[in-house]
């Protein structure tokens, strides 16, 4: 009987192969797109799943409450987890990490190795990192000690065993021991390094006494409590740890922090605070929906285009019931056909995966996946995937065809009724409803993409390439050279870049009452030429100059407009000459600057507290000219390698950095881009099915209104107005649903475009005209043919 | 074998019954040839489709094979009619996408019939029907005579006590449904098959050993050979 069916089925797709191509295709885009979020969101959901003690390790982070702001950051001082250990019997062990960026040389081969982590000495025990040479109880015990990944070690050391050879970090200063190879970071990890530095280096070497500072934020810290402790019931212990071993100090700051732990499954996805590599839930939780819709959508055209042809199939449902099939064996007969098909799907898919997963892992910005067959669980649910579509989707047509009347179906007295097509109807809007809604989203994201890119930040990012000398002590002689580079018009150094970083200092600032206010004030340090290369406007006082060498790098200060806010005066004037305190150095404001965008616009801008002062200025930006570019970047290219031979050079334009931090909205933007694309595509793929279809059924009511006189213009109106119809529906459903989800994720930026009515309009004009003309082609068809031969076929 | 007593069938319209069979009662024993004729709407279709258990009547008794069909569920009447009845069409209704070979082995397909067996049964059918040059062609390629040939082949195949046929040359000309006439007497004769087909023509419900005339959804005469 099996045989049977499935010779029957493999005829009729080849007989049909029209609708057949149209389903299979369907169903394979379907699923292929399908299919990649699924492997997106598994990896997504995989990250750091792989610790076998997992489930008992916990990030500390803080929430630091100051007068003027709280603080949520996902760093701690460098103290508070050995006083945390040495407390609570709870805890089995602590690692604290701390990223860097060290140039390292290994005789003649040096390279800056920018994924660089302090780790304790317990980093291989409480995590499951495999460590491929050295001991991972000792390897990062001692002072100067180093693990290398093993790609990294490859660099310096090629095929030898660099176990106990000596690299020199930080500009040569200082020797290390290679004490262990560790395999590659996985891709899923949260966190990432190429190189190790044993943690005792930093907090006895480079800044001794930095373990009892409390107040010196800048490492993760990482409990493993012991088996059965309660995380929630410990974290509720740690305010009263706090005030007793912090109180009096967080008094006298005015910094209290309270800790949290987050557990290190939801420290990738959950974790709103800043981490090495965070992902979004928000976004595993959209695609999920995504691929459940595009699903939806080539369920729809199977389950439509099925029925829509059930018709054909009733007249051998007829005589198969005469001659002795039962519903139930017609049923089974049908929903194998859609097996088949979708098993059809399913090899398509397959080469379609293989075909498309290297684009799709750049789209992603990570390698989601390997290769297609690097996991058989992956196949093995796509195969599972499939056959439940085919289940799914064969299931209503398959009841409808069997319920066939055989009496009626033979005499020929047979339609589909209207049952059928107000189903057929409904999916159609549902199919569209859910395109119309992506087309909203895409064009939404895309507005607001386009609005941070292009909105004006309150200073110059054009033509600004920017280079890290990492402190080197030749950098004001690199700018100094590089200024006379004819293509150059100025340069300036800075502790920071609008986009990357910055500092927060402690700081005292005398508020419109004339008390001294304390507040965490972001800082940047910048020298003489900054503000005005950055084209910063000043809207009170001056910015630093020259003629004020002295006082100007030693006393003086710069807010913007919004930390004039935060103290208290009501205009920019009344701050000039305010006394501030910060690390250590006292003085006045000198100048009040217009507010700029040196956060990513996701962010309101905070007040910025700006000093001349000549320490940390290691970001060198030069404006360059746009005549000559190559030319001049040539020559910036050997001043470096004359001046800083040590350090790699390397730079980037500001505003190509200024715009990475929009990199997973961008990427966000062209995934939802494309799945839309998809979506619409397989509805119109849907929609040609049934409007091929019913123009067919039509075929001989055409052929009478030919006859009787009607234009093909007015058939093609005819047969298009009933599914245009549909997709106005679509709009009118469509346009709120978008609009609150949009609204929800526009909610997130603090910079943000208002919803415009066009982009509604502009949608659903989009779907009508793809809909008329994936409908009219065939309707032109219909209504050119010749009525004779319809009649007569009759 | 079969018994019909006072079946109507009617369709409600408005308030009045527009009744295709009315009150029809009809005996048929095992080895008759029974020939329905009448004009068109007289209802002849309708009587057959019920005694084939395609329709059901609005109301009435049906026995058949001493079984009260009437009283029957949907499974046990299916059963009943997979085990005894042969429908004949006058459209052939063979499927489409089947071979010859494969439209014969179908109803075997659904009583289960093994694989090694079924193999057999439609070979020797082929061989009485001398079509087995031709099984392995699709409908579309044969004529409508050799069609018929296939649809009275795979209606033959189960060995049904009765057959049933809608005006099965209906769509033949004179030769081929002479062809299939002489079959079925032949059948009647020589295997004891029960026949009941309805008929236009006169000369074809010769064939036969009973004419039973409908016209307008009662029995208006009947006469036996």
């Amino acid at each position: 009987m099996i045989k049977n069916y499935f010779k029957i089925a493999l005829r009729n797709l080849w007989r049909h192969r029209g609708f057949s191509f149209i389903n299979i295709a369907g169903l394979s885009v379907g699923i292929t797109a399908c299919f990649f979020i699924f492997m997106y969101v598994s990896f997504e959901l995989s990250y750091d799943d792989f610790h076998s003690k997992g489930d008992r390790i916990y990030r500390i982070v803080t929430d630091i409450k100051t007068p003027s702001e709280t603080i949520n950051t996902s760093s701690t001082s460098w103290a508070f987890a050995p006083a945390i250990k040495a407390d609570f019997p709870q805890v089995e062990a602590f690692v604290r990490v701390s990223g860097g960026s060290f140039l390292v040389r290994k005789d003649n081969v040096k390279f800056q190795e920018d994924n660089t982590l302090f780790a304790d000495s317990t980093f291989f025990s409480v995590f499951d990192f495999k460590l491929l040479k050295g001991d991972p109880k000792t390897a990062l015990t001692q002072q100067a000690s180093l693990v290398f990944s093993e790609t990294a070690a490859k660099k310096y050391f090629g095929d030898k065993d660099p176990v106990g050879q000596t690299v020199l970090v930080t500009g040569d200063a200082i020797p290390a021991v290679v004490t262990g190879v560790m395999e590659d970071m996985p891709e899923n990890s949260q966190i990432k390094a190429d190189m190790l530095i044993s943690m005792s280096t930093l907090t006895q070497k480079f800044n001794k006494g930095l373990d009892d500072q409390w107040g010196n934020y800048g490492a993760t810290s990482y409990l493993l409590l012991k088996p059965g402790v309660n995380y929630k019931s410990f974290e509720a212990q740690l305010p009263a740890f706090m005030e007793k071993r912090n109180g009096t100090e967080a008094k006298q700051s005015q910094m209290f922090a309270t800790l949290f732990l987050e557990p290190l499954k939801d420290v990738y996805l959950h974790s709103t605070r800043s981490g090495q590599q965070s992902g979004s839930i928000n976004n595993v939780y959209v695609f999920s929906i995504v691929a459940v819709f595009i699903l939806l959508i080539a369920c729809i055209n199977f389950i439509n285009l099925t029925t829509a042809r059930s018709v054909e199939r009733a007249k051998e449902v007829g005589i198969r019931k005469v001659v002795g099939a039962a519903k139930g064996e017609l049923a089974g007969q049908f929903i194998g056909e859609s097996i088949i098909l979708c098993l059809f799907a399913f090899i398509i898919t397959i080469i379609l995966s293989v075909l498309l997963l290297p684009t799709f892992n750049q789209l992603a910005g990570k390698t989601v996946s390997p290769g297609v067959f690097s996991n058989a669980y992956y196949i093995l649910s796509l195969f599972g995937i499939s056959v439940g579509i085919g289940l799914l989707a064969g299931i209503y047509p398959a009841l409808v065809i069997s319920s066939f009347k055989p009496v009626l179906v033979l005499k020929g007295r047979f339609s589909t009724g209207n049952k059928g097509s107000l189903l057929r109807k409904s999916l159609v809007v549902a199919q569209f409803s859910i395109s119309i809604a992506l087309i909203i989203g895409t064009i939404i994201v895309y507005n607001q993409m386009d609005f941070m890119q292009n909105r004006d930040l309150g200073f110059s990012k054009d033509q600004t390439i920017v280079l890290d000398t990492n402190g080197d002590p030749a950098k004001d002689a690199f700018k100094q050279s590089v200024k006379e580079i004819p293509g150059v018009k100025s340069a300036a150094l800075s502790s920071s870049i609008p986009g990357g970083g910055n500092m927060g200092a402690y700081s005292e600032i005398e508020n419109s009452k004339g008390d001294l206010q304390i507040a965490n004030l972001d800082l940047y340090y910048v020298d003489f030429d900054y503000i005005k290369q950055y084209n910063i406007k000043m809207v009170a006082g001056r910015a630093f100059s020259r003629d004020f060498l002295k006082t100007d790098t030693t006393q003086a200060m710069i807010l913007n407009e919004e930390a004039v806010k935060l103290f208290g005066y009501t205009s920019p004037q009344q701050a000039i000459g305010r006394r501030f305190k910060q690390w250590g150095r006292e003085g006045k404001i000198i100048g009040v600057m217009k507010d700029f965008h040196y956060r990513s616009l996701q962010e309101k801008i905070k007040p910025l507290s700006m000093r001349a002062e000549n320490g940390n200025l290691n970001m060198i930006s030069i404006k360059v000219s746009a005549k000559n570019l190559p030319a001049t970047l040539s020559a910036i290219e050997s001043k470096w390698k004359t001046l800083i031979p040590n350090r790699p050079y390397s730079y980037y334009f500001l505003d190509e950095f200024f715009d990475r931090q929009y990199r997973s909205e961008q990427r966000f933007g062209k995934l939802f881009f494309n799945f839309s694309i998809l979506a619409i595509s397989i509805s119109c793929l849907g929609l040609l099915g049934l409007a091929s279809y019913s123009t067919f059924q039509r075929t001989r009511e055409i052929g009478i209104r030919k006859v009787l006189g009607a234009t093909t213009t007015g058939i093609v109106n005819m047969l298009s107005v009933d599914f245009i119809k549909l997709v106005i529906i679509s709009i009118f459903i469509a346009t709120p649903v978008a609009w609150y989800f949009m609204y929800k994720w526009l909610k997130d930026f603090a910079y943000r475009i208002d919803i415009q009515w066009w982009v509604f309009v502009l949608s659903g004009s989009l779907a009508i005209v793809v809909a008329l003309l994936t409908i009219s082609f065939q309707a032109i068809k219909a209504a050119i043919a010749n009525p004779v031969k319809s009649l007569r076929s009759e | 074998m079969l018994s019909l007593q006072h079946i109507s069938k009617y369709y409600q319209a408005g308030g009045n019954k527009n009744y295709v069979i009315n009150d029809i009662s009809l005996d048929v024993d095992e080895g008759e040839f029974v020939s329905i004729m009448g004009p068109s709407g007289s209802g002849k279709s309708t009587l057959l489709n019920i005694i084939g258990m395609l329709d059901e009547p609005s109301e009435g008794y049906h026995y058949f094979v001493n079984e009260a069909v009437h009283q029957l569920k949907e499974k046990k009447r299916a059963a009943l009619y997979k085990q005894y009845i042969g429908f004949v069409f006058q459209a052939y209704h063979l499927i489409d996408e089947l071979t010859v070979y494969e439209n014969i082995e179908t109803p075997l397909i659904y009583q289960d019939v093994k694989g090694s067996e079924r193999k057999a049964m439609v070979a020797d059918m082929l061989d009485r029907f001398q079509i087995v040059g031709k099984k392995d062609l699709f409908p579309a390629q044969l004529s409508g005579g050799q069609q018929q040939l296939v649809g009275i082949a795979r209606a033959l195949i189960a060995k049904p006590k009765l057959i049933l046929a809608d005006e099965p040359t209906g769509n033949l000309n004179s030769k081929q449904g002479e062809e299939i006439m002489e079959l079925f007497s032949k059948l009647n004769k020589e295997d004891g098959v029960t026949i009941i087909q309805v008929t236009h023509s006169e000369k074809n419900a010769e064939y036969g050993s009973r004419i039973i005339n409908l016209l307008d959804g009662r029995i208006e005469s009947s006469r036996k050979f």
